[in-house]
């Protein structure tokens, strides 16, 4: 049992690389074999059960008698543009942000992993930081949550920074991005290299709008990043600024320690980019594949998942609802080996430590899914053998009412649930 | 490239203070191939701004007395690691760490006077203070580390607590003994008693916290 948390790191030496889960910290206790749930934050729909944003959880263990169903669901009260989550260092919180109200949920995870429960909100979050709107990305360091935002409270544009809050959710400080590169998105550490990457989309005023509207707006759609910066992650100071196509998104490094490149999509060009370490040790960012088909309406490339052997890379575009597998062995020229339409639209993509399921998720933004027939919602899960995907279940988000899926986080029990006899302590109480 | 000090884990093995098992894990294998490949950034070229303040505990230090598991003067730093002797995970690493900084520390006068290593063990029932005191045997500290242990888990948990440590004990089976899952952590205390920096297992680099010690401690006092 004690070699399923073995630090990400750690492992990551101790073993050859292996296999969303695959896309987490290097400091975050890692889940391996069976996940018992997915953990689902979910955006509220007017008129669907109470409406509000909520963290669904959905069984996932076939040798369980939920598996494929909802087995909990926390509403927060309102709607706040549920979007992304992370976990705690140690594993035993959930931190998720909502994009439009700036308000973060904190979930106990550890003593009931079935039934998570809300135990902290932090309402102050543009106060605190001096002004940054947006919480996206939730990303555990030691004893801390590193936290990527998309906008700030001036002007609600796109100059955003990076928040750090201890686990025990205070604040600690607000890295401002530079002025050379000042949107947010993802930031993601590689520990051997003492290197973070950040990428970059567009803020408040941009992602609450409405799509067609905003795509229609020249003016506005300047207004997006086209910069992936390299930090010198202990020191948090920026040391490059790199610059590729408008919206580079999800960051993925490479898992094995000689693989010094991580992979990034840049949404609206549909490209895929791959930034290398050079031997100056300074980074270059280069195109590496097109994701799907160069058409007139670009495919928004959304997410993108690598395999913890560094083989395969999942690109999810929205709107084709496809999902698109890359060899990425050659990591200079990725070649698609594997495509499926999983929905009308898809999103998120997750995999599990052994590459062996793979989740997706429909929904992107409140304002940029689809609309009537096209608006389909779902979590669907598959397994993956190295060359296809074979459907395993699916949770009709729309049918049950619980909203637009978006973010998934993998949960088992017995994690952290205490067996210790009454003379052995058990779990430290905060 | 990082190189586990392998002499200190046969030494500690043979002082009877680890289980002679953990020189030979092949799990320490691989952490032995664990390099950090970046030179550190420089010395109070950036902050260390504090994730949380503790408080101070009395354990029992190795000789039994109680004993203050910081007491720290002004102008002082201390680094407290949570392990317990039997573990064959994660533990080594952090005390190998630990030994490094010693002798390292040593080499300074000046900086070795300001810090102050603690080694906590988790496991006080196992851990006694005579067994603590056999760790410290083993591994001769040429500066200040202290190896502390506690009347029992109950008087350890609301100090685990309070730094956001966590553990949980896992009862042993027929051929294996209980252990505890925990998460690697190192903490650098000030004497305001701030956590400044925690180091898991990704982070810890005796480089690394040499140069945020310096950075906290500042000048020469």
């Amino acid at each position: 049992m004690i070699r399923s948390i073995l630090f990400a790191f750690a492992a990551l030496v101790a073993v050859p690389a292996l296999a969303d889960e695959t896309c987490q910290s290097p400091y975050l206790a890692r889940l391996e074999g069976q996940e018992d749930y997915v953990y689902v934050w979910t955006l509220g729909v007017e008129g669907w059960g109470d409406g509000s944003d909520k963290l669904v959880t959905i069984g996932a263990n076939p040798a369980r008698e939920n598996y494929g169903k909802v087995v909990d669901s926390v509403s927060v009260g309102g709607r706040h543009e549920a979007h992304h989550g992370g976990f705690t260092d140690d594993r035993r919180q959930l931190w998720l942000g909502g994009l439009d109200t700036s308000m973060i949920f904190i979930f106990d995870v550890a003593t009931d992993p079935g039934h998570p429960k809300l135990v902290k909100k932090i309402e102050d979050f543009p106060k605190a930081t001096g002004g940054v709107v947006g919480p996206h990305g939730f990303y555990a360091l030691p004893g801390r949550m590193l936290i990527s935002a998309l906008s700030n409270a001036t002007d609600h544009g796109g100059k955003t920074a990076l928040v750090e809050y201890s686990n025990e959710g205070k604040f600690i400080r607000t890295i401002w991005m530079p002025d050379d590169a000042p949107y947010g998105y993802d930031a993601r550490v590689n520990a051997g290299l003492n290197r973070m990457l950040t990428s970059s989309f567009t803020g408040h005023k941009n992602y609450m709008r409405k799509l067609p509207e905003l795509m229609g707006d020249a003016a506005a759609m300047k207004n997006f990043g086209d910069t992936v910066v390299v930090w010198d992650f202990h020191a948090r100071k920026p040391l490059q600024t790199l610059k590729v196509p408008v919206a580079p998104l999800e960051i993925r490094w490479a898992w094995a320690p000689s693989h010094e490149y991580a992979f990034i999509e840049a949404a609206l060009t549909g490209e895929l980019w791959g930034v290398f370490r050079k031997s100056d040790g300074t980074f270059e960012a280069v195109k590496v594949a097109d994701i799907g088909p160069r058409d007139a309406q670009p495919l928004l490339a959304v997410d993108i998942s690598i395999s913890a052997n560094d083989k395969y890379l999942f690109v999810d575009t929205f709107m084709d609802g496809k999902v698109r597998v890359f060899d990425i062995t050659n990591p200079r020229k990725p070649t698609v080996i594997y495509e499926r339409v999983i929905g009308k639209q898809v999103n998120m993509v997750s995999q599990t430590w052994d590459g062996k399921r793979v989740y997706f998720t429909s929904s992107l933004l409140a304002n940029w899914d689809g609309t009537g027939h096209e608006d389909e919602q779902f979590l669907r899960a598959f397994g993956w053998d190295g060359k296809q995907l074979t459907a395993k279940f699916e949770v009709d988000f729309r049918k049950a009412k619980l909203g637009r899926p978006h973010h998934m986080q993998f949960g088992q029990e017995g994690f952290w649930a205490s067996r210790a006899t009454p003379d052995q302590f058990g779990v430290a109480q905060r | 490239m990082r190189r586990w000090p392998r002499s200190w884990l046969a030494g500690a093995a043979l002082a009877g203070a680890l289980p002679t098992a953990l020189a030979a894990d092949p799990g320490h294998e691989g952490a032995d191939a664990a390099s950090f490949r970046f030179d550190p950034p420089e010395v109070g070229s950036y902050e260390l701004p504090a994730i949380d303040r503790v408080s101070d505990h009395v354990l029992l230090a190795s000789d039994g007395q109680p004993e203050p598991l910081l007491d720290l003067r002004p102008g002082e730093a201390a680094l407290v690691s949570f392990v317990y002797l039997s573990c064959s995970e994660e533990c080594p690493l952090s005390t190998a760490t630990l030994h490094q900084l010693d002798r390292t520390l040593a080499r300074d006068g000046e900086l070795a006077r300001r810090v102050k290593l603690v080694t906590v063990s988790f496991d006080p029932t196992r851990d006694t203070p005579a067994r603590m005191a056999d760790l410290a045997k083993g591994l001769a500290p040429k500066g200040r580390w202290q190896f502390l242990t506690a009347e029992s888990s109950a008087a350890l948990a609301p100090v685990l607590a309070d730094f956001g440590q966590d553990a949980l004990w896992i009862p042993g089976e027929a051929e294996r003994p209980g252990r505890l899952r925990h998460v690697l952590k190192v903490f650098l205390v000030d004497a305001q008693r701030d956590v400044r920096n925690v180091y898991s297992t990704g982070l810890l680099d005796e480089r690394l916290v040499m140069n945020d010690l310096r950075t906290v401690l500042g000048a020469p006092r």
